[in-house]
């Protein structure tokens, strides 16, 4: 079952991630983009609370590069552009945060 | 229309009014939707609760009151307003004061709307 597509586009620290969280559960996809992709970072609390969500967590691995934040993150599906456009016609409905 | 046709859109709104131009825009887009007949929904939620401040005087400023816009929201059919509870009371909003009526919503509930809409619009 496929629900929501959450794109993620901001820090950790921010609103945006944290009201992210607050709604997103099984079912649902969460794409780290942009800033977003700070969360990936292995052993942070950002990193476990999106683990804790039951989401499934991609992040869009050019933005992922660019960051240096590629290193450990074995747990989440890297997608590049192609991928992106393929969780858009997946999921019935996209909610962006940032 | 024919049902069918119709799409339930729930424009998600995040940001406090005079910070950016996203709160504007929000609006426009839910009364465009509303213009076309379309079911619209709207969600105050995390900072986006900020617009529901009851006494706003943008007049020195030189913008558009977004608390007037707000309550001329019934107006145009927009069908339901809801704020997030929580948030709401984090910056202690008086919701019986607010410019529009907003029903409020815990996060699980905010989900449920969220699941039952066509389309979401995040600002």
């Amino acid at each position: 079952m496929t629900v929501i597509l959450h794109t993620l586009n901001a820090l950790p620290t921010s609103s945006a991630f944290d009201d992210c969280l607050r709604v997103a559960a099984a079912g649902d996809a969460i794409l780290l983009l942009g800033d977003g992709v700070y969360a990936a970072i292995d052993d942070t609390r950002a990193c476990s609370k999106l683990l804790a969500s039951g989401a499934d967590i991609h992040i869009l691995s050019p933005d992922a590069q660019a960051a240096g934040v590629c290193h450990g993150i074995e747990r989440f599906t890297l997608v590049d552009m192609e991928g992106f456009v393929e969780l858009t016609e997946r999921y019935p409905r996209q909610q962006a945060w940032y | 229309m024919t049902d069918l046709q119709r799409k339930r859109l729930l424009v998600v709104v995040r940001h406090s009014p005079y910070g950016s131009s996203l709160a504007r825009a929000s609006l426009d887009v839910a009364l465009a939707s509303a213009a076309f007949e379309q079911p619209v929904h709207l969600l105050f939620m995390g900072d986006g609760v900020l617009q529901l401040l009851a006494e706003q005087d943008s007049h020195a400023m030189g913008v558009k009151n977004i608390g007037r816009l707000l309550g001329s929201l019934p107006l145009y059919d927009i069908e339901r307003v809801y704020v997030d509870a929580e948030a709401a009371r984090r910056y202690a909003i008086d919701l019986g004061n607010s410019p529009v009526a907003a029903s409020p919503l815990d996060a699980a509930q905010m989900r449920q709307l969220m699941v039952s809409t066509d389309h979401l619009l995040g600002f």
